[in-house]
C-alpha cells in the first residue's frame, strides 16, 4: 500500500479541514484560512517520512489539531471572546426561529469548551468522525475519545437546559 | 442537541473556496513540479515522466492511474506532452529501428550510489549487444554482486531508456524484467535491436 499522491490529499481533505479549523477556532478573532494553511505546509513537511500505512485523514486533523491547540492558546492570551461571533452563520430559511436559537447557545457554548473536548465533539458531530478516527487525530485512546465527547455533550446539554429555564 | 444541529453549523461556502485556492497556490509554489505524458508503442501505451533534472519515470503495461500514482508523492504532477516530446521522439525513431541509443538526461538522484552504478554502466551495453549478470558484476568491479545487479537493474525506473534488457542470465536465460510486459517484453526488445533471433 502506498501513500497517496499530497496534491490529492488536498483535493480530498481541504475543504473538512477547513470546516474543522474554522469550527475550533470560532470566537478566537483569529482566520481559519491561516492554520489551514499552516496545517498543510506543516503536513506536506512531515509527509516523507509518514508511514506507507498511515490513515492520511486521520494524520491531517492530529496536525490540523495541533494547530488549532496553537492557536487557541494564542488566543487565549491575546484575544478576548468576541461574542459578537456568533452572528456570522449563513442565515437558516429552512430552520424555525426557535431551532436557530438553540444552534446559536450552542454554538458559543463550543467556543468556550476546553480544546480537547472542543475537537472531538466538533470531529464528531460536525464531520461525522468515528470514535477511533477521533483517537488517532487526537492521538489518545478510543475510551478518551468518547470520555471528551460525552464530556462536550454533557456540558453542552447542560447549559442548553439552563438557558432554557432562564428564558 | 442533535446530529441536525451540529450539521447546520458551517462556514460560508465562499471562504472555503478562498482556502482551497490559497493551500493549493501555496502547493504550486512549495511541490517539485513532474511533467507526464503517454505515447502508444508496439508494447502497448508507455507512460513517462520527467522533473528538472531529467526523466524520472517510465512504464508500460499499467494503467494511467497506477503510474501516476507511483511517480514522487510530495510532487506536483502536470500533464505536458510538449515537455516530454524530445523523449518520445526518441522512442518512436528506436520503435521504428531508426535509432540505436537514446539522448535524454535521466534523474538517478532517487537511487543508491550502487543502483546508480549498474544503471550507469548498463547504459553503455550498445543495442544488439546483452551482458550476464556476471559480466555487468566484474564490468563495475564487484565480481561477487551478479545477484545485487540483479535487484538494481529490477529498480530500473526508466526501462528502454536504460536499457535494462540487455542483461541477461550466464546461460543466455532470460530472469526477469523490469518492464511492463515482464519477460515477453524483453524478449521483444532484444529481438527489435537484433541481438536475439528467435524464443
Amino acid at each position: 500500500m502506498t501513500l497517496p499522491r499530497f496534491e490529492t490529499l488536498i483535493e480530498a481533505h481541504h475543504d473538512e479541514i477547513y470546516r474543522y479549523l474554522w469550527q475550533m477556532l470560532r470566537g478566537t478573532g483569529l482566520d481559519a484560512q491561516d492554520f489551514v494553511q499552516e496545517a498543510f505546509m506543516r503536513a506536506y513537511q512531515a509527509y516523507p517520512r509518514l508511514r506507507q500505512d498511515s490513515n492520511c485523514r486521520a494524520w491531517l486533523y492530529k496536525i490540523a489539531t495541533n494547530c488549532a491547540y496553537t492557536a487557541l492558546k494564542r488566543g487565549q492570551r491575546e484575544v478576548e471572546l468576541d461574542d459578537t461571533l456568533a452572528a456570522d452563520g449563513l442565515p437558516l430559511p429552512d430552520e424555525t426561529a426557535a431551532q436557530n436559537l438553540v444552534l446559536e447557545a450552542a454554538r458559543q457554548i463550543i467556543t468556550t469548551l476546553p480544546a480537547k473536548q472542543r475537537a472531538a465533539v466538533v470531529m464528531r458531530h460536525v464531520q461525522g468522525f468515528e470514535y477511533h478516527e477521533i483517537a488517532q487525530a487526537l492521538d489518545c485512546s478510543e475510551e478518551s475519545a468518547r470520555a471528551h465527547v460525552s464530556l462536550a455533550v454533557r456540558r453542552l446539554r447542560r447549559e442548553l437546559e439552563a438557558q432554557e429555564r432562564l428564558s | 442537541m442533535t446530529d441536525k444541529h451540529m450539521h447546520l453549523i458551517d462556514p460560508p461556502q465562499a471562504e472555503i473556496e478562498k482556502s482551497r485556492r490559497r493551500v493549493m497556490a501555496w502547493f504550486a509554489s512549495a511541490a517539485p513540479l513532474i511533467q507526464w505524458a503517454a505515447t502508444e508503442s508496439p508494447l502497448g501505451t508507455i507512460y513517462l515522466a520527467r522533473n528538472a533534472a531529467g526523466l524520472c519515470k517510465l512504464n508500460f503495461g499499467v494503467t494511467e492511474t497506477a503510474f501516476i500514482e507511483h511517480l514522487d508523492p510530495a510532487a506536483r504532477t502536470e500533464y505536458n506532452e510538449e515537455a516530454l516530446a524530445p523523449v518520445i521522439a526518441q522512442l518512436q525513431e528506436y520503435f521504428a529501428g531508426k535509432r540505436r541509443r537514446f539522448d535524454v538526461p535521466v534523474d538517478f538522484s532517487q537511487m543508491t550510489p550502487f543502483q546508480q552504478n549498474v544503471l550507469q554502466t548498463t547504459v553503455t551495453i550498445p543495442a544488439g549487444k546483452v551482458l550476464t549478470y556476471g559480466q555487468m558484476a566484474r564490468t563495475i568491479g564487484k565480481p561477487r554482486a551478479s545477484r545485487a545487479v540483479g535487484q538494481a537493474l529490477g529498480s530500473n525506473p526508466v526501462p528502454i531508456i536504460v536499457p535494462c534488457h540487455r542483461v541477461i542470465g550466464s546461460d543466455g536465460s532470460m530472469t526477469g524484467y523490469s518492464g511492463g510486459g515482464g519477460v515477453a517484453s524483453k524478449k521483444w526488445l532484444l529481438r527489435l535491436e537484433g541481438a536475439l533471433q528467435t524464443d
